[in-house]
C-alpha cells in the first residue's frame, strides 16, 4: 500500500490555510496518511475545527449581497442546491453501505433526486463563476442517516424549503431569463417534494398539502437553511419590501 | 390638454421610469422600430404607452390575458377531476383521497383566478363544455367505471401541461408581483400533482427526455422540448460529475421546460368544444 498518497505538514501554520485543510480531508477520504511532524502534535490538539463537527452558523460569514442583483438570487439558490446535493449524497452513501432501512423504492427516488440536485448545483456553479461562487460546509447535528424516518423527514423539509425559496425569491429577479431558469428548477423541486411526502404518507393529501404553495421571504429560508450550514448566513442590502403570496407572509 | 390629463393619471413611479428611459433614448439607447416611429411622429400619448411597455416589458392587458388563459386550464382540470371523482367505481378507493385533493385544489385555483380578474375590472371567461373524447382521440371515454387507466393518462397530460403552461407565462408577469406570486404558488402545486399522478401510474415523478411514455400519440406536444439540456448556454449533460449523476436523462429531468401560450392552446384544443 505504499502507493497511497501522503502529505507532510511541517508546521501548524499550514493547517490554517484552506488549501491544506482541504487536502487533509481529501487524503483521509482516499485512505492516505497525514504525517504530522513532532512540532505539530500540540498545535493539532487545539485545532478542533478540523477534527470535530461544528455547529450551524459558527463558521465564517457567508453574506449574500442583493446589490449584485440577480446574482444574489443565484447565490441564494446555489447555497440551497449545495445543501440538497450534499444531503442526498450522504443518504445514498449510507444506503450503499447497507446500513439503512430505506426501501428499494426510497432509494430509487432519492438516487434520481440526488442526480438532479447535483446538476442544479453544478449549473449554478458555472453560472456564478469563481467571482460569485462559494462552497458551503454542511452540518446535520445528530441526524441519523441510517434511519428512514429521519432521512425522509429531512428530505421533505429541504424540498419544501426549496419550493418556497424559489417561489419567494422570484419577485426579486429582474431578468426574465433568470426568472425562467428559477421556474425550470422550482417545479422539479416540487415534483421531488411530492414524491418524498408520499413516501412518508402514501396516498394521502401529503403530496400537495396546500392549494397554493408558500411564497417565503429569503430571510425565512435562510433561517431554515442555517440549521444545516456551518457558515454564518447573512444578507446585505436586502430588499426592504416583500410581496406576500396567496398564503400571506411566510 | 388631453395629454396633460393622461400624464396626470399615470402613476408617478411609471412616469419616473418612462422619464429615465426617455432620457436614455435621447442619449442614443436602442429602441424598437415602432417606438422610434411613434417618437418621431410626436404622438405623446401613444409613445408614452409604448415607452411604458418598453420599460416594463409587459402591459396590464398582457397580464389579464395570462389570467384568462390560466383560467381556461384550471377550468379544464377542475371539471375533469370533478367528473372523475363523481364517477362511481372508477377511481380505486386506495387513491381516492389523492384525487379529491387535486379536485379541491383545481376548484380553488379557478375561484382564485376569477377573483383576480374581477378585482382587475375584467370579466372572467366562462367555463366551456369540454370534449373528453378529445375529438375522437379518446373515443368513448366518458369517465366510465372501467376507464380508470384513460382517466389517469389524461390526468398526467393535463398536469404536465399545466406546469409547462404556467412556467411559460412567468416572464409576462415579472412586473406584477402579486400575480407572479399567485402564478408561481399554483405552478409548483401543479408540479406536485403531476409527480403524484405519474407515480400512481408507475412512472417517475419527473419527465425524462421528451418521452410521453404510454400516453396516446396526440399528447406528444405535452413533452416536445422537454429533452432540452441547454440552460442559459450551459450544457447540463456535460457538467462536472454529470456522467456519474444520471447523464443526459437526469440533465433533462432536472429542468422542466416552458410552453408558449400557442403550444398549450394546440394541446388543449382537442378538448375544447
Amino acid at each position: 500500500m505504499s502507493d497511497k498518497p501522503k502529505m507532510i505538514i511541517p508546521d501548524s501554520g499550514m493547517l490554517m490555510t484552506p488549501r491544506s485543510r482541504r487536502d487533509i480531508l481529501k487524503l483521509m477520504a482516499m485512505g492516505g496518511s497525514v504525517v504530522l511532524l513532532p512540532s505539530m502534535l500540540t498545535a493539532c490538539s487545539d485545532d478542533d475545527d478540523v477534527i470535530t463537527p461544528v455547529g450551524p452558523g459558527t463558521g465564517t460569514a457567508l453574506t449574500i449581497d442583493f446589490a449584485n442583483g440577480d446574482t444574489a438570487i443565484l447565490q441564494f439558490a446555489y447555497a440551497l442546491e449545495q445543501l440538497e446535493a450534499d444531503f442526498y449524497t450522504k443518504v445514498l452513501a449510507a444506503s450503499n453501505a447497507g446500513t439503512t432501512n430505506l426501501t428499494a423504492a426510497d432509494k430509487a427516488i432519492m438516487t434520481d433526486i440526488k442526480y438532479h440536485e447535483v446538476l442544479h448545483r453544478e449549473y449554478l456553479k458555472v453560472a456564478l463563476g469563481t467571482t460569485f461562487g462559494f462552497t458551503i460546509t454542511t452540518t446535520y447535528g445528530n441526524l441519523n442517516f441510517n434511519d428512514r424516518t429521519a432521512v425522509l423527514a429531512t428530505a421533505k423539509a429541504l424540498e419544501d424549503t426549496g419550493v418556497q425559496a424559489y417561489n419567494g425569491a422570484a419577485q426579486y429577479i429582474k431578468d426574465t431569463n433568470n426568472l425562467l431558469a428559477a421556474g425550470k428548477i422550482v417545479s422539479v423541486e416540487a415534483r421531488h417534494a411530492s414524491a418524498i411526502a408520499d413516501l412518508i404518507s402514501p396516498n394521502t393529501a401529503a403530496f400537495a398539502p396546500k392549494v397554493f404553495d408558500d411564497v417565503a421571504r429569503p430571510a425565512t429560508i435562510a433561517g431554515i437553511a442555517q440549521g444545516f450550514i456551518v457558515q454564518k448566513l447573512g444578507f446585505a442590502n436586502a430588499p426592504a419590501t416583500f410581496v406576500p403570496g396567496p398564503n400571506g407572509v411566510v | 390638454m388631453e395629454n396633460m390629463n393622461i400624464i396626470d393619471s399615470v402613476d408617478p413611479e411609471i412616469l419616473n421610469a418612462v422619464d429615465k428611459r426617455a432620457r436614455e433614448i435621447a442619449q442614443g439607447a436602442t429602441v424598437n422600430g415602432k417606438l422610434a416611429a411613434l417618437l418621431a411622429l410626436g404622438s405623446i400619448p401613444i409613445a408614452l404607452g409604448a415607452i411604458a411597455k418598453d420599460v416594463y416589458g409587459q402591459t396590464t392587458a398582457d397580464v389579464n390575458n395570462v389570467l384568462q388563459f390560466a383560467l381556461l386550464l384550471e377550468f379544464l382540470e377542475s371539471d375533469f377531476y370533478t367528473r372523475g371523482v363523481a364517477s362511481t367505481g372508477m377511481i380505486p378507493t386506495a387513491v381516492l383521497t389523492v384525487f379529491t385533493t387535486i379536485r379541491d385544489h383545481e376548484n380553488a385555483h379557478v375561484t382564485a383566478i376569477q377573483s383576480l380578474l374581477t378585482s382587475r375590472g375584467q370579466t372572467p371567461r366562462t367555463k366551456p363544455v369540454f370534449d373528453y373524447t378529445a375529438k375522437g382521440n379518446l373515443a368513448g371515454f366518458n369517465f366510465g367505471a372501467a376507464q380508470y387507466s384513460t382517466f389517469l393518462a389524461v390526468a398526467q397530460a393535463f398536469e404536465d401541461t399545466g406546469v409547462r403552461a404556467f412556467k411559460g407565462q412567468a416572464g409576462a408577469l415579472i412586473n406584477d408581483k402579486p400575480i407572479l406570486n399567485a402564478a408561481l404558488a399554483i405552478h409548483s402545486v401543479e408540479a406536485r400533482h403531476a409527480s403524484m399522478i405519474r407515480r400512481i401510474r408507475g412512472g417517475k415523478g419527473w419527465i425524462s427526455g421528451n418521452s410521453r411514455g404510454d400516453l396516446p400519440a396526440f399528447t406528444q406536444g405535452v413533452y416536445d422540448g422537454e429533452d432540452n439540456v441547454l440552460q442559459g448556454g450551459i450544457n447540463i449533460s456535460t457538467l462536472t460529475g454529470a456522467s456519474e449523476n444520471g447523464g443526459t436523462t437526469a440533465a433533462s429531468e432536472a429542468f422542466d421546460e416552458p410552453l408558449t401560450m400557442a403550444q398549450v392552446t394546440a394541446i388543449v384544443t382537442p378538448f375544447l368544444p
